[in-house]
């Protein structure tokens, strides 16, 4: 996984077994993450807080304590976030909701990975566009070429004819794309990539 | 060891060459409180470790005292070294990649620009400020004018105005990494990047003891002379 940065997997789960179980079956898959474990319920919430986690993996036993509610507004939330169950209480009335897979206690190490995989494979597809450059399109061209002479928004707009909510929506996508954020720098973009010459800056 | 550490113990005027001495020793030497010496080595050291009741213990002179040890860092030290590496990127290569790598050397002057007032808006209105809110408190005696001043400009003030300069700094690093014409000498753009990450993780630790210890302890007197000068 080239494009993907380091991948935030919080283990919360009382037992060191299981804890260490889970770890060592994701990193046969190849991802780049690093671990972060829980064993006591209550630092949860603080560590979730801290860690910006991409991935959460749980087990019922350790959030059994806390109420539907909590759990909800504990576990980061977000297209960018999977949650996994691991369900150490078959026997219990607790359904727990929320999450993107369910591991059950007795699965097999062929379904666990499976189901580890299937998570991390939609994680990676999901955040990797984040940081996968990206070429911009002709009309972002435009946009850049009248913000590196510097133009404001309206006057852009004015001269593409266009609304400058549109302007303010390619701007953002630009710098999305290009990972630069002030004028400044994309005026230096746009020299390097002749999309203007210096001395129609000057 | 962490190597970094080194350059924050500089910044209370400790020199290298201090041998085995204790870090008690040292700083009695050099007439430095050792307490919040070690407070601040150690939120430094480890980013989990923030004693933010401990810092916002000691007195604002000497955070303050600290925080401009660091800006003369930045601006003595750390900023022209970057600004001499840029000049030699630009020197050392032809005529059509020298043209755009003087264009880094002028954004990157832009960039000094916006730190300077920066610091210098901190300098000479956020400290003197900051001095006169603790001298009324600790006085327990509130001019007007600072009753005035208070109406017109707070800490909050400060915080929210506490703009983006690491903007251009993102940029820089990210126009090197990605963007920069062929042909450039390699080391020398890996030398500069890690000076610009360095100054980076430099800038956020320095803001984080603005917005974690200098602004909640001024915020907290603040307060204490909005409810007592009415009275």
């Amino acid at each position: 996984m080239r494009n993907m940065e380091n991948v935030n997997v919080i283990i919360a789960d009382l037992s060191p077994l299981s804890r260490f179980g889970m770890i060592s079956l994701l990193r046969q898959l190849n991802y780049p993450f690093s671990f972060r474990e829980v064993s006591v319920p209550e630092k949860l919430k603080n560590i979730i807080h801290k860690d910006q986690a991409s991935l959460v993996i749980s087990s019922a036993s350790f959030l059994e304590k806390f109420s539907d509610y909590q759990i909800q507004t504990m576990l980061p939330g977000g297209k960018y976030v999977a949650k996994l169950l691991i369900n150490d209480l078959p026997h219990s009335q607790r359904k727990f909701t929320g999450f993107n897979e369910i591991i059950e206690f007795t699965d097999t190490e062929r379904t666990i990975l499976r189901k580890l995989n299937k998570t991390a494979a939609s994680l990676a597809r999901l955040n990797s566009f984040q940081v996968m450059p990206e070429e911009i399109s002709d009309r972002e061209k435009d946009v850049l070429r009248l913000v590196a002479l510097g133009n404001t928004n309206k006057e852009i707009a004015g001269k593409l004819f266009i609304s400058s909510h549109t302007v303010i929506t390619h701007r953002k996508n630009i710098t999305a794309k290009l990972g630069i954020k002030t004028i400044a720098g994309l005026t230096i973009y746009a020299l390097l990539n002749k999309l203007i010459t210096s001395e129609e800056i000057n | 060891m962490n190597y970094q550490l080194l350059q924050i113990i500089s910044r209370f005027g400790i020199q290298l060459g201090f041998g085995d001495r204790s870090i008690k020793q040292v700083c009695r030497e050099y007439n430095i409180d050792v307490n919040f010496f070690l407070e601040i080595i150690n939120s430094y050291h480890d980013k989990n470790y923030f004693p933010r009741k401990n810092l916002q213990g000691f007195p604002l002179k000497l955070i303050i005292e600290y925080l401009r040890e660091s800006h003369n860092y930045y601006l003595e030290i750390k900023i022209p070294q970057i600004e001499q590496l840029i000049r030699q990127l630009s020197e050392f290569s032809d005529r059509i990649s020298g043209e755009s790598l003087r264009m880094i050397d002028t954004f990157f002057h832009g960039y000094i620009k916006e730190l300077q007032d920066h610091i210098e808006r901190e300098e000479e209105k956020v400290y003197p400020y900051v001095f006169s809110v603790e001298e009324a408190f600790h006085l327990k005696k509130i001019p007007d004018s600072l009753v005035e001043r208070l109406g017109e400009y707070s800490i909050d003030d400060f915080e929210s105005e506490h703009d983006n300069i690491e903007d251009k700094l993102f940029d820089l690093k990210n126009i090197i990494i990605k963007y920069l014409p062929l042909p450039v000498d390699p080391n020398l753009c890996h030398a500069i990047l890690t000076e610009l990450f360095r100054l980076e993780a430099d800038l956020n630790d320095h803001a984080r003891i603005e917005d974690k210890v200098l602004v909640p302890k001024v915020r907290f007197m603040e307060k204490w002379i909005n409810e007592h000068h009415a009275q």
